[in-house]
């Protein structure tokens, strides 16, 4: 790069030269980098107090010479009762979500490439994108709205019909079903695009020929959509099993979680939340998030291990 | 908008294809009712009089018709505060988060800055990592964000994701621009904000939609870090505050709120009031959506390419 600042700089190292003559540049990054070191690093460091007993009065030095007890709190949080409970619920709504909802964005994306009529496809399209944006807690309305078992829009409406609408808002057996689903109306069309995208660059001549060949609709949807847009599944896939664990989760459960579901509907994140900022058992909580983390970078890196072997694709 | 393979040689329908067009259009269509209807539900009912409302029936139209929820809602300081605090933090946040962002962005976009690799290197490393929840606090706390305006603005001010998303685009700027400005004397301050910003609206255009939409509707930090200011209490808060009350005390939602001053039937429910806020609250993000969407595809798509 040419730059008009011809200064005599000497034999400096070239780094130190670059920095001289580019700080500008780099002091952009550095602010970058200042802000990642408050908002990221210091986090990050913070992690030791999940090994040492913190406590809020020594402040926040505490977190940095607090009594080291080592695994003290995993081993806590691992034999306590709701151990189990909290590891079942977290895993069992990520992969469900994961199962169920990830194929249906695939699905959906065909669908509307395969729609006929240019139009109403383009106000679905548009349409279904739009929930991505509304908050959670607006869809948590919208549950509580049509769902709740005295007021519930659907449950009146089914009620005039005679039937009686199950207590999903209430009974812990829905609560996975709840989040799944809701999951899936807020972010089906959303996670479509990049299909849509993928499916969009495939070479229309493949069709044609195809056609030609006397390939049905259905055998050019598994023969040619499917395989042609195999690289751009293997990476979602990936990323969303190293999502796993985050995402939605933690928001759905507090929205959505009450006194009555709370068997399937506490998952580590709020377990955390109450043990720590509520409960001030910070040490314990942070040990119990550490856990959460562990886990989920096991999962990033099986999958992504996974990919690399069998669908040749992988992210690092 | 995305172009679909187009089939204009299909023109002989088999039956098959047939079949399969009346699926995906019956599927299709359940789906736009199914996305759709909920919103324009919770609209009737926002017009509807709360304690009719209560009786249950109403599909499609409302049945007494009333502006009172708006009205009430509108009259209620608690709610005016709250906008306000949320309109603020949403101007505010997404400003400084789009020009931080994209400044860092432009600065690494030139690929053969000294230690670009490295700077990458660690902004990697903060993306896929983090202390969590707890340490977060502490570090808020530590440095007296914890009940302060600014939780909502700096810690949302830079995006690593936005970021990448940010450095494909500049990287397509012909560098051209940048060389006859420095002969010109100019520096990367000015090169930024006069010419790289300038050329980006698309790019600011998507940036800016999503950090808006992402403080419009946030309450978590709220809810974690501003417990004990009542003023800072965002409109996502208040709503969520109001539908679970709503919700756990499922007798009081459809009971009338008091109204003393006036003897007579009262229009307005806690219920039918969470119709208007629910509307109030998705009003903005309806309203910029329509302009914003062709940018936020193309832009997804850029970050879906290179990231």
């Amino acid at each position: 790069m040419t730059s008009a600042q011809p200064h005599a700089i000497g034999k400096a190292h070239p780094i130190l030269r670059d920095i001289r003559k580019r700080w500008m540049l780099h002091l952009f990054i550095w602010c970058g980098l200042a802000f990642l070191f408050v908002f990221n690093i210091i986090p990050i460091t913070g992690l030791q107090m999940a090994f040492r007993t913190f406590k809020l009065k020594d402040g926040f030095a505490g977190i940095f010479n607090g009594q080291f007890v080592g695994f003290q709190y995993f081993n806590e949080f691992l034999s306590d009762r709701k151990f189990t409970v909290l590891l079942r619920n977290t895993m069992s709504i990520s992969v469900l979500k994961l199962l169920f909802n990830f194929p249906l964005a695939i699905t959906f994306a065909i669908m509307l490439t395969e729609m006929p009529g240019r139009k109403f496809k383009r106000v679905v399209q548009t349409v279904s994108y739009l929930p991505h944006f509304i908050s959670w807690v607006i869809v948590s309305g919208l549950l509580f709205t049509f769902l709740s078992s005295s007021s519930g829009m659907l449950t009146d409406l089914f009620k005039s019909m005679g039937i009686e609408m199950p207590a999903i808002l209430v009974k812990g057996d829905y609560y996975y079903g709840l989040a799944v689903f809701s999951e899936l109306w807020k972010e089906m069309g959303w996670n479509a695009i990049i299909y849509l995208a993928a499916i969009s660059g495939i070479d229309p001549t493949l069709y044609e020929s195809a056609q030609i060949d006397g390939a049905g609709r259905i055998r050019r949807i598994f023969n040619i959509t499917l395989p042609s847009i195999r690289g751009t599944i293997a990476v979602l896939l990936i990323l969303g099993v190293g999502g796993l664990m985050g995402g939605a989760n933690f928001e759905q459960s507090l929205l959505l979680g009450n006194s009555t579901n709370i068997a399937r509907s506490e998952i580590i994140e709020v377990y955390v939340y109450n043990q720590g900022l509520v409960a001030g058992r910070y040490s314990y909580a942070a040990a119990a998030g550490l856990f959460q983390s562990m886990i989920s970078l096991f999962l990033v890196i099986s999958a992504n291990w996974f990919s690399r072997r069998f669908l040749d694709t992988s992210l690092f | 908008m995305i172009g679909i393979p187009r089939q204009k040689n299909a023109i002989r329908h088999t039956p098959e294809d047939r079949i399969i067009n009346t699926m995906i259009i019956i599927l299709t269509t359940f789906v736009f009712i199914v996305t759709v209807y909920p919103f324009y539900y919770v609209l009737i009912m926002s017009f509807n009089n709360g304690n009719d409302a209560m009786r249950g029936g109403i599909y499609l139209w409302p049945r007494v018709f009333t502006m009172e929820n708006y009205g009430q809602f509108l009259n209620d300081s608690k709610w005016i505060s709250a906008i306000f605090v949320s309109f603020a933090r949403t101007v505010l946040g997404t400003g400084l988060g789009v020009l931080f962002t994209c400044m860092v962005a432009y600065a690494m976009s030139f690929e053969d800055l000294k230690l670009r690799k490295f700077y990458y290197g660690i902004m990697i490393i903060c993306m896929y990592f983090s202390g969590g929840l707890i340490p977060y606090y502490l570090t808020l706390r530590q440095i007296g964000l914890l009940n302060n305006f600014l939780v909502y603005i700096i810690p949302m001010m830079f995006s690593i994701y936005y970021m990448i998303l940010a450095i494909s685009f500049f990287q397509a700027i012909p560098r051209t621009l940048y060389e006859s400005a420095y002969l010109d004397g100019a520096n990367d301050a000015y090169i930024y904000v006069k010419i790289v910003l300038p050329l980006s609206l698309p790019l600011l255009a998507t940036l800016a939609l999503f950090m808006a939409v992402n403080q419009w509707n946030s309450w978590m930090d709220t809810a974690f870090y501003c417990t004990g200011q009542k003023n800072l209490r965002t409109l996502a808060y208040l709503l969520r505050d109001l539908i679970v009350s709503n919700e756990t005390g499922v007798q009081r939602g459809w009971q009338a709120i008091s109204d003393v001053a006036a003897g007579k039937m009262k229009a307005v429910t806690s219920k039918s009031i969470q119709m208007a806020a629910m509307m109030i609250s998705i009003l903005p993000i309806i309203c910029v959506y329509p302009f914003l969407q062709k940018y936020f595809v193309s832009g997804i798509m850029l970050g879906a390419v290179k990231g």
